[in-house]
């Protein structure tokens, strides 16, 4: 098959290379290969993107096999900012909280990594484990044991942590033998335990990465710092920190689009509320490029800052 | 073995000799070499402890899952139960497989899913190879929307893909409508455009760049076309990365619930049947779906919902738990 292949197609190639020059040639079969993806781009991405943003500066109603657009300029968006308080609320919540759990879930991710790149025994299976929320935490299934059980019809019900729960930390503080705590305390412990629920089972991907990154640390340059006797504080910080900055970056780009894009998060959980229940989609769609306008300008944020601080290696 | 059996009669104790070598050095490195003795001790119990007690954070909730599938619903209410059911009991398991339909369910979901992640990891791979070796005319300006693809929310553009998949064709030609059809995961998958493609194509995109040229060089000279040199050469030498990939897509695609309920109706898959695991139960179970239901009293079904939606993803990773871990050092993300 192949011998037959052959000649045919270096025949087409001379064929071809008389009226094209190589690189032009070469060019061509770049289109070639991305071709697929562009015409899918186009119908499946870039369409529908447009479409939205045109929506965005519309009144909708649902017509029997079409939709009605009439042209409202930026009503949409001084609705969405100045009428709805939960919308401006959501932004916010979710706006901070993207911005002090990144950090940690980088500082906690890097921590765990460069634990889970020493030698010791159950090493497999301590890596199994804390990669575990890879597979689990992007579904429903992360939904329901992160305790939010208002999906589905069931609004209003009121919500059960099935995880850390207070009165599972207060039981767990009563078992220590430490009673009478003030609310506040017990309040505060609670809040913590909380949070390293939702660190520990966001950090997966950026574990993944950051030992990926580890493991990619030339063995030369950790021998060189042994013989000059570098402890591990300093082997960290000299070394290794370097090493992965890049990867801070990634991670870091990862985290907060990774956090923005979530559809359990509360403003996502309102522009849905304008687009399946209440059926504004003008609305939404305002609604929805207003954050996205914000998280573009987030991330372009971080990458100036962070390429600043990160070391390449120059090869 | 050896050698320490030669060695031993004319050397001196471990400790005596760590004194001697203490003595030649100077009172700094004394303190260094103290120091580390003193962390190389004490770490690993740290180390122990943090890596136990976080695992534990993971791992609650997967044994509260098996815990609460097999105990009856009375148990729920008992607060000397804590972990061991007092009933143990298989009915709310198989309540629940047949409140979501399982088997149909998983068959549907593997067909669209195993399918889906095949053709998206094929479709990417072209693609981000396309742009790691070949310069053409608007490279960047196409790569930066490949970079919007990663930024950009499904939920902005979901609505007009609804509309788009809802009258598939040439307005006033031909329209189909593609809604509850396979297709509308099918379609963008094969063009690279399905679930989080954009991450998809970067990451093929960094493999393709860090595999050295002499590769292909070598195969053109042989004669061997761009496309053939990408099946014969590239694609066997990528295998590792497409599995991981291939992986992870699986997973997305598994846990995939927004699209899915955007686009299918009728068409459950396992991650959507949960979604809806409320009313689907009160249908099957109690015949009625305006039973109230204290949440506390669903704990038992919602777990058992989890665990059997899970499973099979975990079954993969148990398995493939390598490819899972390992693989990502090499699929170029390194580079």
């Amino acid at each position: 098959m192949s011998t037959e292949k052959a000649p045919e197609s270096s025949g087409a190639q001379k064929k071809r290379r008389r009226g094209l020059s190589y690189e032009r040639k070469k060019s061509l079969y770049g289109y070639g290969f991305i071709g697929l993806w562009l015409v899918g781009a186009i119908m499946f991405f870039l369409i529908p993107l447009g479409k939205s943003f045109w929506y965005s500066f519309n009144k909708i109603s649902i017509e029997p096999g079409s939709l009605k657009l009439s042209w409202v300029g930026l009503e949409n968006y001084s609705e969405a900012l100045n009428k709805d308080p939960k919308y401006t609320d959501n932004l916010e919540a979710t706006l901070l909280e993207t911005l002090w759990k990144t950090p940690l879930i980088i500082i906690f991710s890097l921590f765990i990594a460069v634990v889970l790149n020493q030698k010791f025994r159950g090493r497999t299976l301590a890596r199994a484990t804390f990669f575990l929320p890879v597979i689990i935490a992007t579904g429903p299934v992360f939904k329901i044991i992160s305790g939010d059980m208002e999906t589905s019809g069931n609004t209003g019900a009121a919500q059960f942590s099935t995880m850390f729960s207070t009165d599972l930390v207060g039981d767990l503080l009563q078992f220590l033998g430490v009673y009478g705590m003030s609310e506040k305390m017990t309040g505060f412990i609670t809040t913590v335990a909380d949070n390293i629920f939702g660190i520990v089972w966001s950090s997966g991907i950026q574990i993944l990465l950051f030992l990926a990154a580890l493991q990619n640390i030339p063995p030369s340059a950790k021998e060189a710092a042994q013989m000059e006797g570098a402890t591990s504080w300093e082997y960290f910080w000299k070394i290794t920190f370097p090493y992965v900055s890049p990867f801070i970056l990634a991670n870091l780009i990862f985290t907060v689009i990774d956090s923005f894009t979530n559809p359990m998060n509360s403003v996502m959980e309102r522009i849905l509320v304008f687009q399946n229940k209440e059926i504004n989609y003008g609305l939404a769609s305002a609604m929805a490029w207003i954050y996205f306008a914000i998280v573009l300008v987030s991330v372009g944020i971080i990458t100036l800052i962070v390429n600043k601080f990160v070391y390449y290696e120059v090869d | 073995m050896q050698e320490k059996t030669t060695d031993s009669p004319k050397k001196l104790s471990p400790k005596e000799a760590r004194r001697i070598r203490m003595q030649s050095m100077t009172r700094e490195e004394r303190g260094y070499v103290r120091r580390k003795e003193a962390l190389e001790k004490v770490w690993p119990l740290f180390r122990f402890l943090i890596l136990f007690g976080l695992s534990f954070v993971i791992l609650y909730p997967l044994i509260y899952m098996v815990s609460c599938t097999f105990r009856e619903r009375s148990d729920m209410d008992d607060p000397t139960v804590m972990w061991i059911p007092r009933n143990t009991t298989l009915s709310v398991l198989k309540d629940t497989i047949a409140a979501m339909d399982f088997w149909n369910t998983l068959k549907n979901t593997l067909l669209i899913n195993i399918g889906c992640s095949l053709v998206q990891v094929l479709s990417c791979a072209l693609t981000g190879y396309g742009f790691a070796r070949f310069k053409f005319r608007g490279k960047k300006l196409l790569f930066g929307i490949v970079i919007l693809m990663i930024l950009v929310p499904t939920q902005i553009i979901s609505l007009p893909l609804f509309f788009q998949f809802r009258f598939f064709g040439i307005k006033g030609v031909y329209t189909k409508n593609l809604i509850d059809t396979v297709w509308t995961m099918y379609l963008p998958a094969m063009t690279a455009n399905g679930i989080r493609a954009g991450l998809m194509i970067l990451i093929f995109r960094q493999f393709f760049k860090g595999l050295p040229r002499e590769l292909e060089d070598a195969a053109y000279i042989d004669g061997c076309g761009p496309f053939m040199t990408f099946i014969r050469v590239m694609i066997p030498n990528a295998l590792s990365a497409f599995l991981t990939v291939f992986l992870f897509s699986v997973v997305w695609y598994w846990n995939d619930y927004y699209v899915s309920t955007m686009f299918f109706y009728n068409t459950k898959t396992v991650a959507t049947a949960l979604y809806n695991l409320d009313n689907l139960l009160k249908m099957r179970v109690f015949g009625d779906a305006t039973v109230q239901l204290t949440p506390r009293e669903q704990i038992v079904w919602k777990q058992a919902g989890c665990l059997i939606s899970i499973a099979p993803l975990l079954v993969m990773y148990v398995f493939l738990q390598k490819y899972f871990t390992e693989g990502i050092e090499r699929s170029g993300l390194v580079a």
